[in-house]
């Protein structure tokens, strides 16, 4: 997936990716990434919970104006089914 | 020189230095990784409001059209090819062909792997422009194939969404 991003953001396309393994992404070093160190298939959490789902997406979103170096890796630190989510209610970013 | 050959000369010479350190390719669980070790690119600006922004999803997590061809799962070295998957697909008619992880919560609920609803949602009320097309590869994909993601598949979505002059990309992995 980092290969895939490398490929669209020099194309001049911003990318942020979400993913689950930092050391890989460490090597392949995608432009902007968002590290949650969750269950292989959950990029964004679990299922049914609206709200973490969200929180994922806006946080990959802001990335995309706050990321000055490429190769960023941004680790919120959430851990899995530990956490309580508010669904974010303003999306005027930058 | 047109923009293909530059960025045809640009993957070429990236994959030169891929070639040159595949002994340092990720190797984990046993398994090779669509991992090798690269020098960052240069980061594309978003010169944009989010309000403006038209936004594609790209998820490696196997995701296609019911009606599309599955990815292949006999070739042990992955499948590099993509679907296009329309922003406006029902979920419905979407399903998942990868069998290197668990993806029975994904099929209940597609947000935690492909945000195709949310982002139609983030569109309708406006926190972001528009959803273009979206796209789904899958992971797990090894040499020799590798070669062919990065000089031709990857490149092919990647001047699809400039075409349709997509101003952001999220990705999301298996």
């Amino acid at each position: 997936m980092g290969l895939i991003a490398r490929v669209i953001e020099s194309v001049g396309i911003p990318t942020v990716c979400v993913i689950g393994l930092r050391e890989i992404a460490e090597r392949v070093r995608p432009p902007r990434a968002i590290h949650l160190k969750w269950p292989f298939g959950h990029p964004l959490g679990e299922p049914g919970n609206r709200a973490q789902q969200l929180c994922v997406i806006y946080i990959a979103l802001q990335a995309l104006y706050t990321v000055r170096e490429s190769g960023t890796i941004i680790d919120p630190g959430w851990r899995w089914r530990r956490e309580e989510y508010e669904e974010p209610d303003r999306w005027d970013l930058p | 020189m047109s923009d293909f050959d530059w960025l045809r000369q640009r993957l070429e010479s990236a994959f030169g230095q891929f070639l040159s350190q595949a002994p340092e390719l990720a190797r984990l669980w046993g398994q090779w990784f669509d991992a090798v070790e690269g020098e960052p690119v240069p980061l594309a600006a978003l010169e944009k409001p989010l309000r403006e922004v038209r936004l594609a999803l790209v998820t490696t997590g196997g995701v296609h059209l019911r009606a599309q061809t599955p990815f292949d799962m006999r070739d042990s070295h992955g499948d590099p090819s993509y679907r296009v998957i329309p922003a406006d697909t029902p979920v419905s008619e979407l399903m998942i062909t990868h069998d290197y992880y668990d993806h029975s919560d994904a099929e209940r609920d597609l947000n935690i792997l492909f945000p195709l609803e949310l982002a139609r949602e983030l569109a309708a009320r406006g926190a972001i422009g528009s959803l273009g097309t979206c796209y789904s590869f899958m992971g797990h994909i090894e040499p020799p194939h590798v070669e062919t993601l990065i000089l031709q598949t990857a490149p092919e979505v990647a001047a699809m969404l400039r075409q349709e002059q997509v101003d952001a990309v999220l990705l999301t992995p298996a």
